[in-house]
């Protein structure tokens, strides 16, 4: 298992629970399959003008409780091409945990009252801590398979080498 | 102990003979369903990954529900591309009109009991009704579910909520589900398994007890299992919870409980509906997978039968199915509920979350019987929100106003 450790990023901090449909309205979703298309959308109505905001290397910080209801997908292939590389906060909605995983978005459960806003965070996941300024909090390594996602692009990325190896070859 | 039901289902579809809260395994799948809004995502990812069947064309489905009326050329083009990505796959569809997925999926017995079903919709848990382990996910767990018919599950643990007392005649079973979302937030039940329990099943109908299942993902449940009981079918199990004072077992005490109303922009900022009353409503909405199913309609039709919608409020009502709409019709639901000023639309998800009209004006105040009041859910961010039951719904329409307890008291 290689190293995933991600260095540099800059904390955004939320502070408010936050739905699938905060991050990302239905509407849009429906409307267009391509994440660049949602970017311009990200929490729209909660909170304007935050998504311009967005750069490559961003880590979102929530105090409370991240991403409950709708299963959308896109709200983490959104929050992808707008450059976010991790979240964190204390808990996750259930599907949207998965959806980060899947796609190669460590969402990581930790206490976050100690990251504040534009500071730079490491994050190494299989060592488990999240270091910002001074501060360096500690949770257990996520299990290999879900490393393993995080490493491989994703779930998809990892079932399509699987199947093309155990497709024989003709001759 | 007997293993919680959630456990017993995960071990009965993988190579594990026991699981345990905590176990990463991979597990088969009975059944797949998605739905219109996320189809065209879906067939996206097929494509860049190179897939091209399913595991079992008969146990995939497709559901055409979020936008059955479509409110724009982008998503009737998204539509369209669902469809022929069903035809390519050659799984079954359920074109528009038919209704909601888990409303439909509840009558065509795609839930059976102890079966694991992976849908693309959160409210896929609404299966918990019939005791099948049902899944909502996103996208790509859909495709992996859909290629290889199998799915990556991490074992969650069970809490056991032990309903007790009575509520309030005018209190429905959707009430006692935010009351206790209301009282204790999502953290007990995040990412768990729930099982219901209590004398306060026995009687219920089918239809309430769907709406307390299809309420798991708001209490932030991985998936809910009701119980047995009178209405519902037979081959149900017994629950086993363990013994009292577990701390796994949460015991609530509903005795009396009045209806209860969720505030904007959250489910969870619930309320006793004297609370509220008298908070003036412009549109009221009754249906969704949470509220759309006969017991409903006809629950909304018995208060409009006896009155009209107030002047300057808009009272759309949508069926959850063809078949509640049809046997809404036959059973004179569907005229009253005309006669009295309401709107009727197409089965399917309606206004819940601005996919399809009617969507909110700004400054709009909507009364509604769905799921989730989250700050633009209608499609207008400038539009206030509240969540009662089609009870409380259909007073409101006719009152322009949220009623007392004790209006709907002397109203029986």
């Amino acid at each position: 298992m290689a190293m995933i450790a991600y260095q540099g990023l800059r904390v955004r901090r939320i502070d408010q629970v936050i739905s699938t449909d905060d991050i990302i309205p239905g509407r849009y979703k429906h409307m267009f399959t391509s994440a660049s298309d949602l970017v311009p959308h990200l929490f729209e109505n909660l909170l304007p003008g935050f998504a311009a905001t967005f750069d490559h290397g961003d880590v979102l910080c929530c105090s409370q409780t991240f991403g409950i209801g709708s299963s959308r997908e896109q709200a983490v292939s959104t929050l992808l091409a707008a450059g976010v590389r991790a979240v964190v906060a204390p808990r996750f909605g259930r599907i949207f945990f998965r959806n980060a995983w899947n796609l190669g978005l460590p969402a990581i459960e930790v206490d976050t009252s100690s990251f504040l806003e534009s500071e730079c965070m490491d994050l190494d996941l299989v060592g488990g801590h999240a270091h910002c300024n001074l501060t360096t909090i500690v949770f257990p390594a996520p299990p290999r398979q879900m490393l393993e996602m995080v490493e491989q692009g994703g779930l998809l990325a990892l079932l399509a080498k699987r199947y093309s190896r155990s497709i024989p070859l003709r001759g | 102990m007997t293993a919680p039901m959630v456990e017993q289902i995960i071990a009965s579809h993988s190579d594990c003979g026991h699981v345990t809260e905590g176990d990463l395994v991979t597990a088969k799948v009975d059944r797949v369903y998605l739905q219109d809004g996320n189809s065209p995502t879906i067939c996206r990812l097929f494509e860049r990954y190179g897939f091209h069947g399913v595991f079992d064309p008969e146990r995939v489905a497709i559901f055409f529900d979020h936008s059955v009326i479509a409110p724009d050329k982008e998503i009737a083009a998204r539509l369209r591309e669902a469809q022929a990505f069903a035809r390519r796959l050659g799984v079954k569809v359920y074109a528009a009109g038919e209704g909601i997925s888990h409303v439909v999926a509840l009558e065509e017995g795609w839930y059976e009991p102890g079966s694991l079903t992976v849908g693309s919709d959160s409210h896929t848990c609404t299966g918990g009704v019939n005791q099948c382990l049902a899944l909502g996910m996103g996208a790509s767990d859909c495709v992996a579910a859909m290629v290889t018919g199998e799915v990556w599950l991490r074992v969650p643990g069970t809490v056991w909520l032990d309903v007790i007392g009575t509520p309030s005649s005018n209190t429905h079973s959707r009430d006692v589900a935010f009351y206790i979302l209301g009282r204790y937030g999502q953290s007990p039940f995040l990412y768990r398994s729930i099982e219901w329990m209590g004398g306060w099943f026995d009687e219920l109908s089918l239809d309430a007890c769907a709406t307390v299942a299809n309420l798991g993902v708001e209490l932030g449940a991985k998936c809910a299992f009701l119980p047995a009981g009178k209405n519902r079918s037979s081959m149900l199990r017994p629950i086993h919870p363990p013994a009292e004072g577990d701390p796994r077992r949460l015991k609530v005490d509903v005795e009396g409980l009045p209806p209860m109303i969720s505030r904007p922009n959250s489910p969870e900022d619930v309320v006793p509906i004297d609370e509220c009353k008298g908070t003036a409503i412009n549109y009221v909405f009754i249906g969704t997978c949470t509220s759309g199913r006969l017991d409903d309609i006809a629950q909304a039709a018995s208060v409009l039968s006896q009155g009209k919608v107030k002047a300057g409020v808009q009272c759309l009502v949508t069926p959850g199915s063809k078949k509640v709409f049809l046997e809404a019709i036959e059973l004179g639901y569907i005229e009253a509920l005309i006669r009295a000023g309401a709107i009727i639309s197409p089965p399917g998800c309606s206004a819940c979350l601005g996919t399809q009209g009617s969507i909110p004006a700004t400054g709009d105040r909507v009364l509604s019987t769905m799921n989730r009041n989250f700050l633009g859910r209608m499609g207008n961010a400038s539009a206030e929100i509240y969540l009662a039951s089609p009870l409380v719904a259909a007073h409101a329409a006719i009152k322009g106003e949220i009623p007392s307890a004790r209006e709907l008291e002397q109203w029986r």
